[in-house]
C-alpha cells in the first residue's frame, strides 16, 4: 500500500535576492576562447570555493561533476607543492650547493610548467584537426542548469549551473542538443547534415542524425584514445625540454617584478633566447649513444603518438558507419 | 449471446474480502518498493569488492589486462566511458615513463639514474596510498565505514561506491551489514526508516572524505614521493654499490674475457679503409696524418707525442721526389712571391724561371723523376735553380743598367718558394711492408686498447675521484657516521656550517668531550677503526693497495694485472721497431704510461686512508692529552717549561684538526709568548681541555721563526711515540689496519719531517728527504675539520630539508586523521518507543 507523501511545503518566492541564472534550461553554448576562458574561470572558481564548502559540510547535492571538478585543486596545488618540495629549503644551504640545488630545482619548477602548459595545449593538436575535417567538435560545452534539494525551508535557491561537454561520455552524449531549433527557424538536423557531409556520407540525408550518430560515437572514442596518450607525452616533452642547461642563464636574471620595467624585459628577452638554446640542446642532445638521441625519441614519440592518435580518428571516419543492409531486396520475405 | 451485466451483478459470487495488513508503525515505502513483486528488473549482477587496503598483485595484474584491453577497445572505437578513463591512467603512466626514461639519459651515476624511476614509482604509490592512509583507514577505524569501497557493476567494470553520490547502488549492501554499520556508527536501533538514516550517514561520510582527499592530495603527493625518494635513496646507493663492487672484482678476475666486448677492431677497420684506399702511393702529408689521427686517436698527448715520432720513423725515410708536376707546383710558388712586389714583368719574365725552364734544367741535371734526400739533395736542387737566376741576373743587369737588380734580395725571395713544393710528395710508398707492419701494430693496439679499457673501469669502479665510486661510497658513509657518533648535532652544524673554522671549533669541543670519558673514546675511536678496516673489504689489499703504507711488497692483482698487458703490448711494439712507444709502455718509472696506470690506484688510496689515519692519529693526540698531557714524548726527552707545552699542545690540537700541507710545509706558525715561563710545574686538565695558566695571557705575542724545538717537539707530540693504550687495545682485533697505522705515523714523521723548508732549513726532525710535494699532500690527507665540514653541509642539507617537509608532511596527514573526528555529524531522528 502506498501512503500518500507527506506534503512538503517548499515555496519558490519571487524575493529580490533570487539568484538570476544565465540559463534556464540545457543550453549548447558556442564553443570560442572567451566560452572557454569563462567555463574555466567558473569551474577554476568553484573548485577553489563552493564545491569544497559543499563537500566538507557532506551536502546532499553534492555529485559527481563537483568531485571531478575538484580534482583541479590536487593538479594546481600539487604542482605548487612540488617546485616547492625543490626550491624551498634551498635557501637554508651553503652557497655552492644552494647554486647547485637552485638550478635543479628551478628546472623542476619550470619542468612542472611546461608539463601543464604542453598538457593542455597538446589536446588542441587533436581536437582542431579532427574538428576541421569531421565537423565534430569534441570539445563543445553545454551549460547544464541543475535542480537540487533544498537544504532548508528557506533555500530558494535550489539551481545550480554546471558546465559540460556534448560528447563527454561516449555512453550518454549529449544527442539531445545537437538538433536545430525549428521555432528559430533551424533545421531539426541542421548540425547533423553538416557532420555528415564532413565526413563524406552525403548532403540532403533523410535521417543525418541517425547515420552519424555511430560515426560520431567511435570518432569522439578514437579523439580521447588519442588525446589521452599523446598529451601525456607532450607533457613529457615539456619537462625535458626544461631540463636542458641553457634554462641556467635565465634564472640568472629571472624577475617576474614587471613594475621594474628593464628588469622584467631583460629577463622576457632571456627566456626567448634560452628557450631557443634548449630547445636545440634537446634535439641535439649531449653525450653519445641513447644519451645523445633521447631528446629526438622522446619528442618522435609525442609526434608519433598524435599524428598515428589523429590517423586512427580521421581514417575510421571515413569508413562507412553502416553495415552492409541486412536485407536482399530482390527476395521475397514473410513477416509473422 | 452478449453477457447481461446487470445479472452479473446480481449473482455475483461471494468474494472474501482480504483487509489490508495493519500498517506497521515504522511503514518503509522504499523498503516495499525494493521487495514489490509485480515488477520483476533482472537481477544486477554487481558486487561489492572486498580487498586489502593495498592493491594485490593479483588486482594489479587484473587492472592491467583492463587498461590492456580498454586500449583496444578504444583504438577500434568502442570503448565505454569507464576503459576511456582508465586510459587516461594509461597516459599518465606512459608521460611518467618517458620523463623517467629521458631524465636518466642526464643522470651521471646508477643511483641517479635508478632514482628517476624510484621517483616516478613513488609519485604513482603515493597517489594510491595517501588517500587509503590518510583517508580510508582513518575513517574506518574511527566509523567503520570504508569510504573508498569499491564494487563491480554487471559489466564487471570496477568502480567506487561512492563516486558518484547522486548514483549509489546501495542494493550492493544488505540490511545487515548496513545495520552492522549502523551499530559501528552509533545510530540509535529505534528510529524510523533506520537503513535510510544510515546510508545517508555513510553517503555524507564519504562526500566528506572525498572530499578531503581532493584538499589534501595536492600537497600529500608530492611530498610523500619525495620523503620516499629521500629515504630510499640510500638503500639504492648501497645496493648499487655492493653491484658495482661485485662488477669490478669479476672484471680484474678474467680481464681477458671482458676486454672481448670492447675489442671492436675499431683501429683495424680504419687503418684498412686508409691502406685500401693509399696502397701503393707515395706517402705525403696528408697519409701520414690520417694514419697518425687513426692510431692516436684515444691516446693520452704523452703518449700520442711517443707514438708518433715512432711512427714518423717508419713512414718517413727522409726522401722525397721530383714528380711531373714538381716542375709547375715549384714555378707557380716562386711567382708568386714575386706577385706584389715592385719587380717589373719584364724582370721576372727574363730572370725568374718559369715551368719550362724549370723542367728544362731538371732534365738537364737528371733531377726529373728522382728521389733527393732531405738536407743533400734539397739543398742540390736550390743550388740548381739559383745558379740558373744568378745567370739570367748578370744579363738582365748589363741590358738594364739603370734598373740592376740585387741578387742578395732575389735569391732569398725565391729560397722560400722551395720547400713547399718540393717536399711535396715524398719518396717512399704505402707498399706491403709498411702496411703490414700497420696492420700488425693496429691489432696489437686494438687488443691493448680493450684491456685497458677494462683495467680503467676496474679502477674507475673502485676508486675514481667521481661519483659513487666504491671509494666515494665509502667515503659518504663514514663521513656520515662519524658526525652521528661524535655527536655533532644538526644544531651545531646549522650554526657553523657556513665556516669551516667555526666547525673546527666545534669539532675540537667535541673531540675534547668524547676523550674525556672512557666509554665514549672506546666507542668512537672502534667505530673509526671498524670503518678504516671496512676499507680493506670493500678495496682488498691483495687487489690494490698503497704500497707505501704497508711492508707487505706483493704485488697486487690489479699490478700483476698491469705489468702482464703492458709488457705484452711493449714487447709487440719493440718488435715492430717502435722502440720510444715500447719504452714508455712497458717501464715502470717515473712518467712512463705504466706507472701512470700503477699509481693512480695507489696515489687515490693513499689519500683516503692518510685521511682516516690523521683522524684516528689526531682523536689518539686529543685522547693523551686529555689523560696525561705531561707523559707526552718530547724531542729527546727535553724537559719543556709548562707555558711552551700550552702553546705545544694548543698548536698541535689546531694542526691536527684543521692543518693543511703548507702548514706543514711551512713548519708551522703560531703567535707564542717570546720570553715564557721557566716554571715546570704539571699541566692540569678537565673534561679534556688543558688548564692554561699562561697560554693566552701574554699580550705581546710574536712568531719565532728560529725555534727549531718548537716545531720538532710539535711533530713529536702529534706523531711519535706510543699510541694510547685504548687505542692500541683497539687496533688489536684489527692487525692489518694497525699495522698500516703505525707505518702512516713514521711516514709523516719521516717525509713531512725530513721536508726541506728554505725559509727554515733546520726544522726537520728526520734526515732531509727529497719527497715529491704530490706525496707530502697525501698524506697530511684532508683535515678533520674539512672532512667534517663538507659531510655536515650535506648532513644538514638533507636534515633540514627533510625536517621541513617531513614536519608539514605529517602535520598533514595528523589534521586529516584529526578532521575525521568532524565529519559524519549528523542529528538522529527521535527514537520509536516500543510500548
Amino acid at each position: 500500500m502506498i501512503l500518500p507523501v507527506k506534503y512538503n511545503p517548499i515555496t519558490f518566492k519571487d524575493n529580490k535576492n533570487k539568484k538570476s541564472l544565465e540559463y534556464n534550461h540545457d543550453t549548447l553554448l558556442n564553443d570560442g576562447p572567451l566560452t572557454r576562458l569563462r567555463i574555466g574561470v567558473d569551474r577554476l572558481t568553484n573548485a577553489f570555493t563552493i564545491y569544497p564548502a559543499k563537500g566538507l559540510k557532506g551536502s546532499k547535492n553534492a555529485n559527481f561533476y563537483e568531485f571531478l571538478t575538484m580534482g583541479t585543486v590536487p593538479y594546481i596545488v600539487g604542482s605548487l607543492t612540488l617546485m616547492s618540495v625543490f626550491n624551498s629549503a634551498n635557501k637554508h644551504f651553503a652557497p655552492f650547493a644552494r647554486n647547485k640545488a637552485s638550478a635543479f630545482g628551478r628546472k623542476m619548477a619550470l619542468g612542472v610548467l611546461f608539463y601543464g602548459l604542453l598538457k593542455g595545449v597538446s589536446k588542441s593538436l587533436i581536437s582542431l584537426p579532427v574538428n576541421a575535417l569531421t565537423g565534430i567538435n569534441i570539445e563543445h560545452p553545454y551549460a547544464k542548469v541543475i535542480y537540487e534539494l533544498p537544504d532548508d525551508i528557506n533555500d530558494t535557491d535550489i539551481t545550480s549551473i554546471e558546465h559540460h561537454k556534448v560528447f563527454e561520455s561516449v555512453e550518454f552524449p549529449r544527442w539531445d542538443l545537437y538538433y536545430g531549433d525549428e521555432k528559430k527557424g533551424q533545421k531539426k538536423n541542421f548540425r547533423y547534415d553538416r557532420i555528415a557531409k564532413k565526413l563524406g556520407m552525403g548532403r540532403n540525408l533523410k535521417d543525418s542524425d541517425q547515420e552519424v550518430k555511430p560515426r560520431i560515437k567511435e570518432i569522439v572514442v578514437k579523439a580521447n584514445l588519442a588525446k589521452n596518450i599523446s598529451s601525456y607525452l607532450w607533457a613529457a616533452t615539456g619537462v625535458g625540454l626544461a631540463f636542458q642547461k641553457p634554462w641556467e642563464n635565465y634564472f640568472r636574471v629571472m624577475t617576474f617584478k614587471f613594475w621594474k620595467g628593464k628588469e622584467f624585459l631583460n629577463s622576457l628577452e632571456s627566456f626567448g633566447e634560452n628557450f631557443i638554446k634548449s630547445a636545440k640542446e634537446f634535439w641535439h642532445g649531449e653525450g653519445s649513444g641513447a644519451a645523445k638521441h633521447s631528446g629526438k625519441i622522446l619528442l618522435g614519440s609525442a609526434a608519433a603518438s598524435t599524428i598515428l592518435g589523429l590517423a586512427n580518428t580521421l581514417y575510421s571516419s571515413h569508413t562507412p558507419a553502416k553495415t552492409k543492409d541486412l536485407i536482399n531486396k530482390q527476395d521475397r520475405y514473410v513477416v509473422n | 449471446m452478449s453477457t447481461n451485466l446487470i445479472q452479473n451483478f446480481k449473482n455475483k459470487p461471494q468474494v472474501t474480502q482480504i483487509a489490508p495488513a495493519k500498517p506497521v508503525p515504522d511503514f518503509d515505502i522504499q523498503h516495499e518498493l525494493n521487495n514489490r513483486t509485480f515488477i520483476k528488473p533482472l537481477k544486477g549482477k554487481g558486487k561489492l569488492l572486498s580487498g586489502n587496503i593495498l592493491y594485490s598483485p593479483i588486482d594489479t595484474f587484473k587492472n592491467s589486462t583492463y587498461t590492456l584491453k580498454a586500449f583496444k577497445h578504444a583504438a577500434s572505437g568502442k570503448a565505454n566511458d569507464h576503459e576511456l578513463g582508465k586510459l587516461n591512467d594509461l597516459g599518465m603512466f606512459a608521460g611518467g615513463l618517458a620523463i623517467a626514461a629521458y631524465l636518466m639519459q642526464k643522470r651521471p651515476t646508477s643511483t641517479t639514474k635508478g632514482m628517476e624511476f624510484v621517483g616516478l614509482a613513488s609519485f604513482f604509490a603515493s597517489m594510491a596510498i595517501w588517500p587509503k592512509l590518510a583517508i580510508q583507514l582513518p575513517a574506518y577505524l574511527i566509523h567503520g565505514v570504508n569510504v573508498q569501497k569499491k564494487y563491480e557493476d554487471s559489466f564487471g567494470r570496477k568502480k567506487p561506491f561512492y563516486q558518484d553520490p547522486q548514483f549509489i547502488p546501495w542494493d550492493l549492501y544488505s540490511d545487515k551489514e548496513i545495520d552492522k554499520i549502523g551499530n559501528r556508527l552509533g545510530v540509535p536501533k529505534n528510529i524510523p526508516n533506520r537503513r535510510e538514516f544510515i546510508q545517508e550517514k555513510m553517503k555524507k561520510l564519504a562526500v566528506q572524505n572525498n572530499t578531503l582527499w581532493m584538499l589534501t592530495a595536492g600537497f600529500a603527493t608530492p611530498i610523500m614521493s619525495a620523503l620516499i625518494c629521500n629515504r630510499t635513496e640510500n638503500y639504492l646507493r648501497n645496493y648499487n654499490n655492493i653491484k658495482q663492487n661485485k662488477k669490478a672484482d669479476l672484471l680484474l678476475e678474467d680481464i681477458n674475457k671482458h676486454s672481448k666486448k670492447y675489442d671492436d677492431k675499431d683501429l683495424e677497420k680504419e687503418l684498412s679503409k686508409i691502406i685500401q684506399k693509399y696502397s701503393g702511393k707515395n706517402i705525403d702529408d696528408e697519409i701520414v696524418r690520417k694514419i697518425s689521427d687513426a692510431f692516436t686517436y684515444k691516446l693520452d698527448p704523452v703518449t700520442e707525442e711517443i707514438f708518433k715520432a715512432d711512427l714518423n720513423r717508419l713512414l718517413i725515410n727522409g726522401e722525397y721526389l721530383i714528380t711531373d708536376s714538381t716542375a709547375h707546383n715549384v714555378a707557380e710558388n716562386i711567382r708568386k712571391q714575386f706577385a706584389n712586389k715592385s719587380y717589373t714583368k719584364e724582370f721576372v719574365e727574363t730572370v725568374i724561371p718559369d715551368e719550362k725552364v724549370l723542367t728544362k734544367l731538371f732534365e738537364e741535371n737528371n733531377i726529373s723523376r728522382s728521389t733527393f734526400s732531405e738536407v743533400v739533395g734539397f739543398q742540390r736542387i736550390k743550388d740548381v735553380i739559383n745558379k740558373d737566376i744568378l745567370k739570367k741576373l748578370g744579363a738582365y743587369n748589363l741590358a738594364h743598367p739603370k734598373n740592376m737588380e740585387n741578387a742578395g734580395s732575389i735569391i732569398p725571395i725565391v729560397g722560400r718558394a722551395y720547400s713547399m713544393p718540393l717536399k711535396e710528395v715524398r719518396a717512399n710508398i704505402l707498399d706491403e711492408n709498411i702496411s703490414n707492419t700497420l696492420t700488425k701494430l693496429a691489432k696489437s693496439l686494438d687488443a691493448f686498447r680493450a684491456r685497458n679499457y677494462v683495467l680503467d673501469e676496474y679502477a674507475f669502479i673502485k676508486l675514481a675521484d667521481s661519483q659513487e665510486t666504491v671509494a666515494a661510497n665509502y667515503w659518504h658513509n663514514v663521513s656520515n657516521d662519524l658526525l652521528k657518533v661524535l655527536g655533532m648535532t644538526p644544531k651545531q652544524i646549522e650554526k657553523v656550517r657556513f665556516n669551516e673554522q667555526l666547525l673546527a671549533k666545534t669539532l675540537r669541543e667535541n673531540f675534547e668531550k668524547v676523550v674525556s670519558n672512557d666509554a665514549s673514546y672506546k666507542k668512537v675511536m672502534n667505530l673509526l677503526v671498524e670503518k678504516i678496516a671496512q676499507l680493506n673489504n670493500e678495496i682488498k689489499p691483495s687487489d690494490m693497495t698503497a704500497y707505501i703504507l704497508t711492508d707487505n711488497k706483493t704485488i697486487t692483482k690489479y699490478d700483476k694485472a698491469v705489468d702482464t698487458i703492458f709488457d705484452k703490448y711493449a714487447k709487440e711494439l719493440e718488435d715492430l721497431g717502435f722502440t720510444k712507444t715500447a719504452y714508455h709502455i712497458g717501464k715502470d718509472e717515473a712518467g712512463t704510461y705504466k706507472h701512470i696506470q700503477k699509481m693512480y690506484v695507489q696515489d687515490r688510496l693513499l689519500g683516503i686512508k692518510s685521511a682516516f689515519y690523521r683522524m684516528v692519529n689526531t682523536l689518539d693526540f686529543y685522547r693523551r692529552v686529555a689523560e696525561n698531557p705531561n707523559g707526552i714524548k718530547t724531542v729527546n726527552n727535553m724537559v719543556v717549561s709548562r707555558e711552551i707545552k700550552e702553546e705545544l699542545i694548543e698548536m698541535c690540537k689546531i694542526i691536527s684538526l684543521s692543518g693543511h700541507s703548507s702548514d706543514f710545509a711551512t713548519k708551522f706558525w703560531m703567535k707564542r709568548n717570546p720570553h715564557p715561563s721557566k716554571d715546570t710545574s704539571p699541566l692540569e686538565v678537565e673534561n679534556g681541555k688543558i688548564k692554561n695558566k699562561y697560554f693566552g695571557k701574554t699580550s705581546e705575542m710574536v712568531n719565532i721563526p728560529g725555534d727549531k724545538y718548537f716545531y720538532q717537539n710539535a711533530m713529536t707530540f702529534m706523531y711519535d711515540g706510543e699510541l694510547h693504550k685504548d687505542t692500541k687495545e683497539i687496533f688489536a682485533k684489527y692487525l692489518g689496519v694497525r699495522d698500516e697505522m703505525n707505518k702512516y705515523r713514521s711516514l709523516v714523521m719521516e717525509k713531512l719531517g725530513g721536508d726541506r723548508y728554505f725559509a727554515r732549513p733546520r726544522h726537520l726532525i728526520r734526515a732531509p728527504q727529497k719527497t715529491g710535494s704530490d706525496l707530502l699532500f697525501q698524506l697530511t690527507g684532508i683535515s678533520p675539520s674539512e672532512l667534517f665540514y663538507k659531510a655536515g653541509q650535506e648532513a644538514y642539507n638533507t636534515g633540514k630539508w627533510f625536517k621541513i617537509f617531513g614536519t608539514f608532511g605529517a602535520g598533514l596527514l595528523g589534521v586529516t586523521v584529526l578532521a575525521q573526528f568532524f565529519l559524519g555529524k549528523m542529528k538522529n531522528p527521535k527514537q520509536v518507543k516500543n510500548d
